[in-house]
């Protein structure tokens, strides 16, 4: 019996779960070279490669991998501007309802979310036994954070390998503090939640003080996002949807997956109650291809998922702070 | 096949229990099934077909019923579902409008007047479209529970399960994944339940398609890698008792939640669970291989 997971209509071929129907092709292994800072291009561990010129400053090739690597990470990463975010702390996004308001910095956020073949990347260079990229209070779990086969990977992989077809889609079954090691490995860190909001809802500083609702503008609208009423039934690659874009190119803000942040997820219930969950809760955004209501995939909503919970619609995007220079 | 329905009653039959009601009954006077699933049947001159929704108390019945119906109403799966009747659409926007505000709707009452029942012609599109007239009340849990212990305690749950076609029974996989019996328990006194109803011999196996439903899966991820594998596991007694009762059972992973917490204002307070976001994931399953076997 085939069955789509999760699809509105039948096209629920990019689904990353494993269905009977959709036999397993895992992605071809790509040989790293042994030179460490050739490793990190090859790797696209470009924030590294910035933070490193002290540590590989003799090395013959340095100036320009140095230059490779300032392009790619223009290439890659969009200018956030400074501005100012609104923080709902009720579930109950109620006109009146308790707000937190921050002011943001300009940053750098990836245009797109980390996807499978860049992940894989992580994996093949033994991140996973490279204790130094872990909190030592995770150590524990790390015996956890294996694949369907049981090798180290996130949740929905084989063997240790991604799916070949999926290698652009957003990487998923990934817990909160893998997504925080893959970030760390590669130079750049999680953004925070009031910076994902600034990006998304792009209230830049001006006497405006406008918020948008999506990246995109104020109205909603299906081509622009993968949500469930888009019908996809899936993850798409990552650099679907152009039309959602915001207005410094970063894509997918809303819908596909939701995204971890770097923040505790904290809120109050309509009673004032605090909102807690069994395990430590950090906020993720964004919204995902299985999000049925709309207005949970707008750029205010905030949701919170537990920090070891390996979701089949959690991914993440990395960001850094501006360079000094 | 659907009975062609008199269309012209003096008196007018239950749907469920066939007892005879004033033509201007609002509710059966024996099972207090709403009337107007009778009138509706006439209108569309064809008895429509039953699916019970069944399971323990708690375990997501309408919750999963309403974002089922709310689904079909969408055009999900190329299934297109029209309600008949506006008492049809109630449960549908009770469920909506409390899960769009992180919360989960209100226990169904065990008063049978107060359950919401419902009526839609669903229509799975294709080369050759298929038409089903499916009525689906949202039956409380511990009215199931009361029937199955103390049979005709609730006797419109066993008038409606006799007039059923299919039935989706649905089972707590988290509590069952957390090592409780109960829900594998529950199960099997519910599959014995029917068994007895239906009076089959020894060798002869129940025909009726079940579906059985593990909800609230996002608990056990690994029950969406293979539901079947999952209940052989974790609820043996009800996998055996499928495999040697029942000649028409599938097993689904159902999950409606995408992330649950608690409000508490302290070790001392009540717990009120928050469903912080909504991911639908094998909802409509079940029902589109429910209606492949109508």
């Amino acid at each position: 019996m085939a069955l789509g997971l999760f699809s509105r209509n039948k096209d629920s071929a990019s689904s990353q779960a494993i269905t009977a129907d959709r036999p397993y092709i895992p992605a071809e292994k790509v040989k790293l070279t042994g030179d460490p800072l050739r490793q990190a291009l090859q790797t696209r561990r470009f924030g590294r490669i910035l933070q490193g010129r002290r540590q590989w400053a003799d090395h013959p090739d340095f100036k320009k991998t140095y230059d490779a690597a300032s392009q790619a990470l223009d290439e890659c990463f969009a200018l956030v501007p400074e501005g100012f975010v609104s923080i709902a702390m009720s579930i109950f996004d109620q006109p009146g309802s308790p707000e937190k308001d921050s002011e943001t910095e300009p940053f750098l956020l990836a245009r797109h979310a980390v996807t499978n073949a860049e992940y894989q990347l992580f994996v093949d260079a033994g991140a996973y036994e490279d204790l130094e990229l872990w909190p030592e209070e995770i150590w524990p779990h790390l015996i956890d954070f294996k694949d369907g086969t049981g090798e180290s990977g996130p949740r929905f992989w084989q063997g240790g390998r991604h799916h070949r077809d999926l290698a652009s889609h957003p990487v998923v079954g990934i817990s909160f503090y893998e997504a925080a090691a893959y970030a760390d490995w590669a130079g750049y860190r999680l953004p925070t939640e009031v910076e994902w909001q600034m990006a998304a809802g792009w209230r830049i500083r001006s006497s405006a003080h406008v918020h948008r609702r999506y990246p995109w503008g104020d109205a909603l609208n299906l081509n622009c996002c993968n949500i469930w009423a888009s019908g996809h039934g899936g993850t798409l690659p990552v650099n679907a949807c152009p039309d959602g874009a915001a207005p410094n190119g970063v894509l997918q803000l809303i819908g596909n997956v939701w995204e971890w942040t770097a923040a505790d997820f904290e809120a109050v219930d309509r009673d004032g109650r605090q909102v807690v969950g069994e395990t430590l809760l950090k906020v993720i955004r964004g919204g995902a291809y299985d999000t049925y209501f709309p207005w949970q995939a707008v750029s205010a909503f905030r949701s919170g998922l537990g920090c070891v919970a390996r979701a089949h619609n959690v991914g993440f995007r990395c960001a850094m702070n501006l360079p000094q220079d | 096949m659907s009975k062609t329905v008199d269309a012209s009653p003096k008196y007018a039959p239950c749907l469920i229990c066939e007892s005879t009601n004033a033509p201007d009954a609002i509710l059966c006077k024996q099972c207090s099934a709403p009337m107007a699933l009778v009138h509706e049947a006439h209108a569309q001159e064809r008895e429509p077909r039953m699916v019970s929704i069944l399971g323990d108390s708690n375990v997501g019945k309408t919750v999963y019923l309403g974002f089922l119906l709310d689904m079909l109403s969408q055009r999900a799966n190329d299934f297109e579902a029209v309600p008949r009747g506006a008492y049809s659409v109630d449960l549908q926007q009770i469920v909506i409008s409390h899960m769009a505000y992180r919360m989960f709707p209100p226990k169904t009452p065990m008063e049978t007047d107060e359950w919401n029942w419902t009526y839609y012609q669903v229509c799975k599109r294709g080369s050759s479209p298929k038409w089903v007239d499916l009525v689906m009340p949202d039956v409380a849990g511990e009215a199931i529970a009361a029937e199955v212990a103390s049979p005709s305690t609730f006797r419109i749950i066993q008038n409606l399960l006799q007039k059923s076609s299919g039935l989706l029974l649905l089972v707590d996989a988290a509590l069952a994944a957390n090592g409780s019996a109960q829900p594998d328990f529950f199960a099997l006194k519910m599959m014995s339940y029917i068994d007895t109803m239906f009076a089959c011999k020894r060798g002869k196996r129940i025909s009726m398609p079940v579906a059985i439903v593990l909800t609230k899966a996002d608990y056990c991820p690994e029950c969406f890698d293979s539901p079947r594998r999952f209940a052989e596991a974790n609820l043996n007694r009800l996998w055996n008792v499928c495999e040697s009762r029942f000649s028409k059972v599938e097993f689904f992973a159902s999950s409606v939640v995408g992330s649950l917490a608690y409000a508490t204002a302290g070790d001392n307070d009540v717990v009120t669970p928050v469903p912080l976001h909504t991911a639908l994931r094998g909802v409509l399953e079940p029902f589109e291989w429910m209606v492949a076997q109508l």
